[in-house]
């Protein structure tokens, strides 16, 4: 147990913030902002030197097969620099697609996407927007040689940059994936007008036809493979969070040093240092939560409590530590030439997005409550084979 | 980065258990129990000598001290462990608490000697003679003093909310040596025997006492007192540290005893409580666990429960790894009390009206558990540093915030 980082992750986490700090002024984030692109593709093809774009994927495909720990920590950085980069969609896709797709899917696609060439995205979010199967009305008709696909998809990141989509569908079978051309005959989008002004798109599609081959994994009770999906874009965007409130908290820090009221700094004020205080242990709280819930996705250990954990204490906490450093900031915090507003709208936005507060705490308590046996902290809860109950745990 | 334990650790996890499970009974628990009536050193009953011996012949005494004081020379993730499971089972082993590691850092060779194994052993014990009428989270105000004679001391003042004074065989006195010196600048250290003549010990009762709340369930419930030093004559090799250096050897125990074990089960034990509650076949726990509200407040407190849990693996992994902390051990003693307070205030809302009837009530519940509770859990957070002075450090120590103009009259970095 040493839950602080190892010479290998600090070096992932310097190169990473190095690389970005160098390459990514706050300039190109307000330029990228207003571009429909939305993302910086010189910014991208330096990541994807760095091979950021295939950090998790199977090294037979190009990529470096690290632990998911590695890219939660490069996405922090992200956060960090709130880099307009979509690696987040690309590489959850990827990993979904290189965990249960067909040799032949994998083959012709996951080595562009490992050297940055191919980027790609998942839809699955509809006008239900929340993290559960019956959420999903998007047909796939089974015909010919393929299938057809038929319904609106909401929140699809990075759609416009996207080479390919996996999309979730309900098939005669069930829920399944396919992986799909965003440019397919029968594809409309619309874009949506963000709070963190990134690119997510009503993604509607109209008799588009997908081959057999479009199929990742089987058709019907693909569930299990789309929960894990969702549960990594979960918790990679809580990493992301992280990386963005520090950097925010940061900036309130070093301006309550040097902002001067009532003839000292405001820094010096005890109300002031205690909302610091408080805003440095909400991030380090979210970080161990977070790389708590990366880490044993890594040891192939179950983690739905804690993803959700981490997401649901992100956004409550993490949307405070923010507020809380508009409010250190005074009125010049929300002046549009000053740039604390690109992380707090975005984390704003991301606390709102891959689950609220309340449906993360709803599967909490499902776990807690709904499962057999007592529980104790420390101790995996449920899904995970239970440990047998020691006697000392009645007595109280 | 590793959340996990060891297989190791992990056998050695379940052969505490084990232990506990074979030779733990409810005599020896109450012989053990630092908040009971007796006046004998807690741990010098027989049943505590015999735990002593047992578990010493096992190697889990000390583990992380020097084995050329007594100690297994092992890592403090084990002694975490091991005091962990102790601590479930409401066994305090280690009464090492603030004493001990100062000794380590201060101590002459011959004071090493002599204290640490039996330390280590439960043979002796420490109450901390720090907080006096009028030094609280002032402390460095303090106005108990050591005159020094030839080869002795002379002392002579009061102290306050001294817990355990009364059941423990030494005292840890923080003291003015130099009353012309600047206040942090004046202050020794000293380590001698609670059967000193001139020493007298006197109960203060807290709220917690009538009825006594039910054992191990809450802070503030081991029994505190005053202490008096009526020209109390020590030797001066009772000195820890240089005279008048006192305040940093003080500030180096302190440091240990606001993270471990101990606080942190202390903070989070409702949480378990209450969930297992709801899931047991009790009918008021099984009307709540249907309840959306409770259980959405239930997960709330179970993940604030969990970043508690995570603190602690940080600040141990902190100590592993020979580093010193920054602000991270303050930053756990604001976030661990404050969730104690939030989940037994949470609880109270839970519960209505049978949760306020305290122990040996018709109609409570788990013996009054959470009712007491209620008048313990908020003491978490001014024990050791309140939670507002804990708040200043992040702030200065980690954040590099300026001192205010007011900290600067008051002497305070």
């Amino acid at each position: 147990m040493d839950v602080l980082l190892d010479e290998e992750e600090e070096m992932i986490a310097e190169s990473a913030r190095g690389y970005l700090e160098a390459n990514c002024a706050t300039s190109l984030v307000r330029k990228v902002e207003a571009d429909p692109l939305g993302y910086a593709p010189d910014l991208w093809r330096g990541a994807a030197e760095l091979g950021w774009a295939g950090m998790c994927l199977p090294e037979e495909h190009g990529g470096s097969e690290m632990p998911l720990v590695y890219l939660g920590l490069v996405m922090r950085e992200i956060g960090r620099t709130v880099a307009p980069l979509p690696l987040l969609p690309s590489a959850v896709a990827s990993i979904t697609l290189a965990r249960h797709g067909g040799a032949a899917l994998k083959d012709r696609h996951l080595p562009q996407v490992a050297s940055g060439e191919a980027i790609l995205t998942w839809a699955f979010f509809e006008t239900d927007a929340r993290l559960r199967p019956e959420t999903v009305k998007m047909t796939a008709r089974e015909e010919d040689d393929g299938f057809i696909l038929n319904g609106r998809k909401l929140f699809v990141d990075h759609y416009a940059a996207a080479d390919l989509c996996l999309v979730v569908a309900r098939t005669e079978a069930g829920l399944s994936l396919f992986l799909v051309d965003t440019d397919a005959p029968g594809i409309s989008t619309r874009e949506l007008v963000t709070l963190a002004k990134d690119r997510q798109s009503e993604v509607n599609f109209e008799n588009v036809r997908v081959p057999r081959e479009a199929l990742v994994g089987q058709a019907g009770d693909a569930w299990p493979q789309i929960e894990e999906m969702l549960d990594l874009a979960t918790i990679l965007l809580c990493a992301q969070m992280v990386g963005a409130t520090r950097k925010d908290a940061e900036m309130a820090f070093d301006y309550a040093k040097v902002r001067s009221a009532f003839g000292q700094p405001i820094g010096a004020f005890q109300s002031v240092q205690h909302m610091c205080a408080d805003m440095q242990i909400w991030a380090d709280a979210a970080e161990l939560l977070t790389f708590e819930a990366l880490w044993r996705l890594d040891q192939g250990l179950p983690a739905a409590m804690e993803i959700s954990q981490a997401k649901s204490f992100c956004n409550d906490r993490l949307e405070a530590a923010v507020r809380n450093s508009q409010i250190i900031h005074g009125g010049i915090g929300f002046m549009m030439e000053f740039d604390l507003h690109l992380w707090f709208r975005r984390v704003s936005a991301w606390s709102m997005r891959m689950g609220t507060s309340l449906e993360h705490r709803a599967r909490i308590a499902e776990l807690l409550l709904d499962s057999p046996g007592q529980v104790r902290l420390g101790r995996s809860v449920s899904p995970a084979p239970a440990v047998p109950v020691t006697p000392e745990l009645t007595e109280v | 980065m590793n959340f996990g334990y060891s297989p190791e650790q992990e056998a050695l996890r379940s052969e505490v258990q084990t232990f506990i499970r074979d030779n733990v009974t409810d005599e020896l628990v109450e012989e053990m129990d630092i908040h009971s009536g007796t006046d004998r050193p807690r741990g010098r009953g027989p049943l505590g000598q015999a735990l002593y011996r047992q578990i010493g012949e096992r190697g889990w005494l000390g583990i992380a001290y020097p084995s050329e004081y007594g100690g297994q020379g092992g890592s403090r993730i084990d002694q975490y462990i091991v005091e962990e499971e102790f601590l479930r089972a409401g066994i305090q082993i280690s009464m090492i608490g603030s004493g001990a590691p100062a000794i380590l850092a201060a101590g002459t060779e011959e004071q090493k000697r002599y204290y640490i194994p039996r330390l280590i052993r439960g043979e002796v014990s420490f109450c901390l003679g720090f907080t006096e009428p009028h030094a609280g989270a002032d402390l460095a105000n303090l106005r108990c003093s050591a005159v020094r004679d030839g080869d002795e001391f002379v002392i002579n003042g009061q102290k306050m909310y001294t817990t355990s004074a009364h059941v423990s065989t030494h005292i840890y006195l923080m003291a003015r040596t130099d009353r012309t010196a600047s206040k942090h600048k004046g202050i020794s250290i000293f380590i001698f025997p609670m059967d000193t003549p001139g020493l007298t010990v006197r109960p203060l009762w807290t709220i917690q006492n009538n009825p006594s709340a039910p054992k191990f369930t809450t802070y503030g419930a081991a029994r505190t007192n005053e202490v008096f030093f009526d020209d109390v004559r020590i030797p001066a090799s009772a000195l820890l540290g240089e005279e008048n250096d006192g305040w940093r050897v003080g500030s180096m125990g302190l440091n240990l005893d606001r993270v471990g074990a101990g606080r942190y089960l202390i903070s989070v034990r409702r949480d378990e409580d209450i969930i297992n509650f709801l899931k047991s076949d009790e009918a008021l726990g099984a009307r709540l666990s249907e309840s959306e509200v409770v259980r959405d407040k239930v997960a709330e407190l179970w993940t604030e429960a969990q970043v508690c849990r995570l603190m602690t693996m940080r600040s141990m992994s902190i100590v592993e790894r020979g580093g010193a902390f920054s602000y991270e051990g303050s930053a756990e003693k604001v976030w661990a009390p404050e969730h104690g307070v939030r989940i037994s205030e949470s609880i109270m809302q839970m519960l209505g009206p049978h949760g306020s009837l305290l122990r040996g009530s018709p109609h409570s519940v788990q013996d009054g558990l959470y009712a007491h509770n209620v008048m313990g859990s908020f003491q978490s957070g001014i024990n050791h540093g309140s939670v507002q002075i804990m708040r200043d450090q992040v702030a200065r120590r980690g954040l590099g915030m300026p001192s205010s103009r007011g900290n600067k009259a008051a002497g305070v970095k």
